[in-house]
């Protein structure tokens, strides 16, 4: 007689990068129901943005999220542009686009590195996580700083671009994409890793939907939906096309990232090319007051911030929906079905990022 | 698929350093350790109100500033508020050290110059 058992999965586990915990109901080897649970890493970011001031919570908000630092600022940046009607110069447009881009490629790069680890290919690990620390050393080089790259500011950017470290950058890209080229051939095309990732916790498009899905994971289901078709920073002018798979298991949303991370090359490139030649940001003038909802994509998927401010140096209240908060429901129902052994691949495919989540 | 990668990686130098004997410097512009010029200060405190992480305390009666390297996060904030340029970001970054110590210069205290 099949037995039940309980087998709580994280909070600490090899393939997780950060603390999540799923008790997994088992029925033999196959996983009935997970439970998650969260609350291990929360650090009270919207309350301390609360308490400080508007200009320094930039500094706050980019500390939510490690890995898309760059996008968290932009996105807090841009709810206070529009409170306080400021238009952003061009030229900054343009680098948010290209930071932006860089910062997706970099956490994709991350998360196809921590994936290959997931079903124990540590060398395509390795492949994967030295080419990351190219686009890092063009974070330094461009921004100051490796991870937290404080480059966006109410009104623009913090620091503009040379033309030398444009063409470096595009250099940096070039060796980039030649060693993407190989490292990727090997995600989507290797015998044992379509063993590992086709047909692996299947996301039906209708209950992507319904649960609420967000960025890669809603897309490899076959929703065409992006932040970035809502035309902000500079996206605008360069127009993105949602990347779309149909199939909605594993193998879909590495796809889908990989796919991204080229289209992403195509853009740091378009925005390079197209760079205008103007200041990089605007004086921020007064208090901002009202109400208003920012929107971007971040490599997870969308990024929202509500901010309520009062007409003071302090916000009324910032909230953050971050995309793994939104993918923790299609989580808990791609799981139930599969064999204990492919929980970790499932689980990272959604590309957890829990700091983020609980903030 | 791996094998040509397995090949080149067995011909090629590793893609790490040996840290202590070849050590990377950072490239101009980087954000590192935070330093004052204790001569230029004007005690002001336009570095204090901006600084997101409260490492710096400025007394403006008292003439004295006080920082915290174990706070500063290296943003940046207050080299751009300050006016006189007396706050900089060092290329290099913030080393350990064995005991928790602040900064601190007081300017009431410094001996006048002679006329
Ligand atoms: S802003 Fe500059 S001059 Fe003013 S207190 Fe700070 S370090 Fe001194
Ligand atoms: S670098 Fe940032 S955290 Fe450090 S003292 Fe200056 S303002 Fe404060």
């Amino acid at each position: 007689m099949a037995q039940r058992t309980v087998i709580p999965f994280g909070p600490q586990h090899p393939v997780l990068p950060e603390p999540i915990q799923l008790k997994l109901t088992l029925k033999d080897e196959i996983v009935e129901e997970a439970l998650p649970h969260i609350g291990y890493v929360h650090r009270g970011v919207e309350k301390a943005a609360e308490r400080m001031d508007y200009t320094q919570n930039v500094f706050l908000v980019e500390r939510i999220c490690g890995i898309c630092s760059f996008i968290h600022a932009l996105c807090y940046c841009q709810g206070l542009e529009r409170l306080m009607g400021l238009e952003v110069p061009r030229r900054a447009a343009y680098l948010r686009v290209i930071w932006s881009e860089l910062h997706r490629l970099q956490s994709h790069h991350l998360w196809l590195g921590l994936y290959a680890d997931a079903f124990g290919f540590e060398s395509l690990f390795m492949e994967f996580w030295r080419s990351r620390e190219m686009l890092m050393d063009i974070f330094e080089k461009t921004a100051g700083s490796r991870v937290i790259i404080s480059a966006c500011c109410i009104g623009g950017v913090r620091r503009d671009i040379s033309d030398q470290h444009l063409q470096e950058t595009l250099e940096t890209l070039k060796m980039l994409e030649a060693a993407f080229d190989k490292s990727s051939e090997v995600m989507l095309n290797d015998y044992t890793v379509k063993k590992r990732t086709v047909g692996k916790g299947i996301l039906p498009a209708d209950k992507a939907i319904l649960l609420g899905a967000a960025g890669p994971v809603l897309r490899a289901s076959g929703v065409e939906q992006d932040a970035r078709q809502t035309g902000f920073a500079a996206y605008d002018e360069l127009r993105v096309e949602p990347v779309v798979e149909t199939a909605g298991d594993c193998y879909a949303r590495a796809k889908v990232r990989i796919r991204e991370c080229r289209q992403s090359l195509d853009l740091v490139r378009r925005a390079i090319a197209g760079l205008p030649d103007t200041d990089i940001a605007v004086r921020p003038k007064g208090r901002p007051n009202g109400r208003t909802i920012s929107r971007v994509e971040q490599p997870r998927g969308e990024l929202l911030y509500f901010l309520a401010a009062n007409g003071t140096q302090k916000l009324d209240r910032l909230r953050v929906r971050t995309p793994t908060f939104a993918n923790v429901a299609p989580l808990v129902h791609m799981l139930p079905g599969c064999e204990v052994a492919d929980v970790p691949v499932i689980v990272l495919s959604i590309d957890p990022c829990i700091s983020c989540t609980e903030r | 698929m791996m094998l040509s990668s397995v090949i080149r990686n067995l011909f090629s130098k590793p893609a790490t350093r040996p840290f202590p004997v070849a050590v990377r410097t950072a490239p101009d512009g980087y954000r590192g350790a935070v330093e004052f010029e204790e001569d230029v200060c004007i005690y002001c405190g336009a570095c204090a109100t901006r600084c997101p992480a409260n490492a710096i305390c400025v007394d403006r009666v008292a003439k004295s500033l006080d920082f915290d390297p174990f706070k500063c996060v290296q943003c940046g904030a207050c080299a751009e508020a300050c006016k006189k340029g007396c706050v900089q970001l060092q290329i290099d970054y913030q080393h350990p050290v064995a005991a928790h110590s602040t900064v601190t210069f007081n300017g009431a205290l410094k001996p006048p110059e002679a006329p």
